[in-house]
């Protein structure tokens, strides 16, 4: 029999650093680790966009010589453009975004964090299998990082077929860069298929009495659908991935014509997984988003149900439009045509999620805190890069627009200023909740303002060289598209200063920042149950099943 | 309510306990549909080629592995209690998650409820002494939970002890 244990049980917390954080099985440090490490991730991806911002500034080639990379333009002596280190450099930038930066930040640390804590559950249901899936992504940006530094193809370090992989330039690139490059993703995968089954588990047997499905807060449902989306979608890639792999090592020819394969097959697989992609990646910004705005606008947010209802449609929908990345390949016209109104068919719950945040700030009372600067600023790049969407989905348009920088322009302004200014409003309003030390207000907003100013000033320049015909993944271009991406360069400097400000500003506040303790530091519209928790929250939370009169607020409101 | 009484006659009292589960069955056949349903939608495209082993042996292992896990969680969390109580005797039975029993009895007439405010592993924890032995009931339900169980269980106890 269960002997009552009645002498109270202080918990006593005698763990050392690294039983703590290398051991932890704990949801409140996994997010933490999934958070820190992305973020140096996605410094090393982004310092490899400023290089190539820098190769870029100038037409000719300054920098990335076969005799040496640079890092001034000043060296003097002949340069020879050496293109696969471009290659190198976009493909690893490429990959380490996609699967190793904005999936870990938003769903492994955001969602490892706030999920279990708004659902009032005391942490996942597989708690070891959380630290495994952390791991496992840990391993996968080793391997990802070696593959950019280990013997590739032309000789060279690194392989340079961009982050899609396509065939034939994936089987035949030499070396074993590309097979480390596979096996990261791999490895990612497997974390992220862990972590999915791990969330939704947990989202739909561990909510508190009471929170029927159509009752739970709106992060926590993206992150339900993300976690739908990656289970449903990542076992695709792995297997094209592993075909790929056959392909390279044994001699198979999955994807070879010569044998009897089909290389725009791998384009279809692919993109069956990619655009669900996108949405993983974008999605739990969606329920940050929706927090933020509620929050500062001082209303609930306005249309509860169908905002749950537009997420399970964009993620339903995400599986039927993957065509539309792929329109030049030969498709016939009805096929092209039934992806391109799929495609915009898409807008309608988009368009229903941003009208509900405005209709949320609509008579509400608006606070211009930092996390708010935010979800406007994340609102206002989405929705361009949602308008330029519509127009690449026009399968005409595209033969114009295709491999162009107007889809670079598209896809940065969704995933790059979309989901990055998501991370960062994220950040800022839940920083003081998990840290319990506040960061300074004007430089939150000096962070804001330079991000914003910086990342329109480098891609909103790319819609215009798109339109003059510019392709992407090239190391150099004629002198007639030299205006743009000079000012395209200075946007990209302005946009990594700010970046390396924001680090400034998380080591200052979590060393010298005020202490911040009050369980809810905005107002009674941050009504989640995470709010209800001390700054920051206790090793042990919600081990005693939470009350309905603690989230249910809809009788309040 | 994650407890219920079965039987209440003058002498014979029974009350079953388990921990709450937000997922009914009916739940999780509905997610194994959809999710089963989707995952046939690119194999379709695929039917007869030499891809769809491949795509086919990744989604299954996928689909194996969530319907595993929910099994797994709810398996973790089957824990049932059971008090009965006749004129004779109150006996508290476990069914542990890991398949072992446990067991407590005590004569009805000497069995004690007390509800600990505070000092617990919970607020409000109820335990019952007697036999020498003090064992909890109830320790997973929710704390209003908790308070009403402890009222009916003094209400029952009560009742046999003023006979």
């Amino acid at each position: 029999m269960a002997d009552a244990a009645i002498q109270g049980n202080a918990h006593t917390d005698d763990r050392g650093f690294f039983t703590r954080w290398f051991m932890s099985t704990n949801h409140k440090d996994i997010g933490i680790l999934y958070l820190v490490v992305s973020a140096f991730v996605g410094f090393i991806a982004v310092a490899f966009t400023v290089y190539m911002r820098l190769e870029l500034m100038n037409p000719g080639v300054q920098y990335m010589c076969l005799e040496g990379a640079r890092l001034t333009a000043a060296a003097v002596g002949e340069c020879t453009p050496n293109g696969h280190l471009w290659n190198v450099l976009i493909t690893g930038h490429g990959i380490l975004m996609m699967f190793f930066v904005v999936i870990p930040a938003l769903f492994g640390g955001f969602g490892n964090y706030f999920m279990p804590l708004q659902i009032g559950s005391p942490d996942m249901a597989f708690p070891r299998m959380n630290n495994l899936s952390f791991w496992l992504y840990v391993t996968g940006t080793s391997l990802a990082i070696c593959s950019v530094l280990s013997p590739g193809g032309n000789g060279q370090l690194g392989s340079g077929v961009g982050w899609v992989l396509y065939p034939p330039l994936s089987v035949n690139e030499s070396g074993m860069s590309m097979d480390l490059a596979i096996f990261a993703v791999h490895v990612s995968g497997a974390s992220s298929i862990l972590g999915a089954i791990n969330m939704i588990t947990t989202f739909l047997n561990m909510r508190a009495p009471g929170m029927t499905l159509f009752k739970v807060p709106l992060f926590s449902w993206s992150i339900f659908v993300t976690a739908w989306l990656i289970l449903l979608a990542l076992p695709v890639l792995a297997g094209a991935i592993t075909m790929l792999l056959t392909d390279r090592n044994f001699g198979t020819t999955f994807f070879d014509p010569a044998g009897g394969g089909d290389p725009i097959l791998y384009q279809h697989i692919l993109w069956f997984f990619g655009h669900p992609e996108v949405y993983i990646i974008i999605l739990p910004g969606f329920g940050i988003i929706s927090h933020v705005i509620a929050t500062f606008a001082r209303k609930p947010v306005f249309g509860y149900l169908p905002m749950v209802w537009a997420i399970i449609a964009i993620g339903a929908l995400g599986f039927v439009v993957w065509a539309h990345h792929m329109y030049t390949v030969g498709m016939s016209l009805t096929q092209q045509s039934y992806f391109m109104l799929a495609t915009m068919v898409i807008a309608v719950p988009t368009g229903v999620k941003v009208f509900s945040w405005i209709a949320t700030m609509w008579g509400g009372s608006i606070e211009f805190k930092t996390p708010m600067l935010w979800a406007f600023g994340f609102l206002f790049l989405f929705t361009v890069g949602g308008v330029t969407g519509i127009v690449l989905a026009q399968a005409g348009v595209d033969r114009a627009y295709h491999d162009t920088y107007y889809v670079v322009a598209h896809f940065h302004y969704v995933m790059s200023l979309g989901a990055v200014f998501a991370i960062f409003a994220g950040i800022y309003f839940y920083f003081s909740k998990m840290t319990g030390r506040a960061y300074p207000e004007w430089a939150g907003k000096l962070h804001f303002w330079m991000m914003f100013i910086g990342s329109n000033l480098t891609f909103f320049p790319q819609h215009f060289l798109g339109r003059q015909g510019m392709p992407r993944r090239y190391i150099d271009y004629p002198e007639a598209f030299a205006y743009w991406n000079v000012i395209s360069s200075y946007g990209a400097f302005l946009a990594f200063a700010s970046f390396l400000f924001f680090f400034g500003i998380i080591f200052y506040s979590l060393f010298f920042g005020a202490r911040q303790n009050a369980a809810n530091p905005w107002n009674e519209y941050a009504d989640t149950l995470e709010w209800t928790l001390p700054s920051p929250p206790p090793e042990h939370t919600f081990e005693i099943l939470p009350e309905q009169k603690d989230w249910d607020k809809s009788e309040v409101h | 309510m994650p407890y219920i009484w079965s039987k209440e006659e003058d002498y014979n009292y029974c009350v079953e306990l388990w921990p709450y589960s937000s997922l009914p069955n009916k739940g999780f056949a509905i997610f194994i549909l959809i999710t089963f349903l989707m995952l046939n939608f690119p194999l379709y495209t695929l039917l007869g080629t030499k891809y769809f082993w491949v795509i086919f042996t990744f989604l299954f292992v996928m689909l194996a592995a969530v319907w595993y896990a929910l099994r797994k969680n709810y398996k973790d969390r089957s824990i049932l209690e059971k008090l009965t109580i006749t004129a004779e005797l109150c006996q508290l039975t476990r069914q542990n998650p890991d398949g072992k029993h446990q067991s407590w009895e005590c004569n009805r007439y000497w069995t004690k409820v007390s509800l600990h405010e505070s000092g617990g592993p919970v607020p409000n924890y109820i335990t019952l002494s007697g036999s020498g032995r003090v064992v909890e009931i109830g320790s997973f339900l929710s704390e209003p939970e908790r308070k009403d169980l402890y009222n009916e269980l003094v209400k029952v106890i009560k009742k046999f002890q003023s006979n």
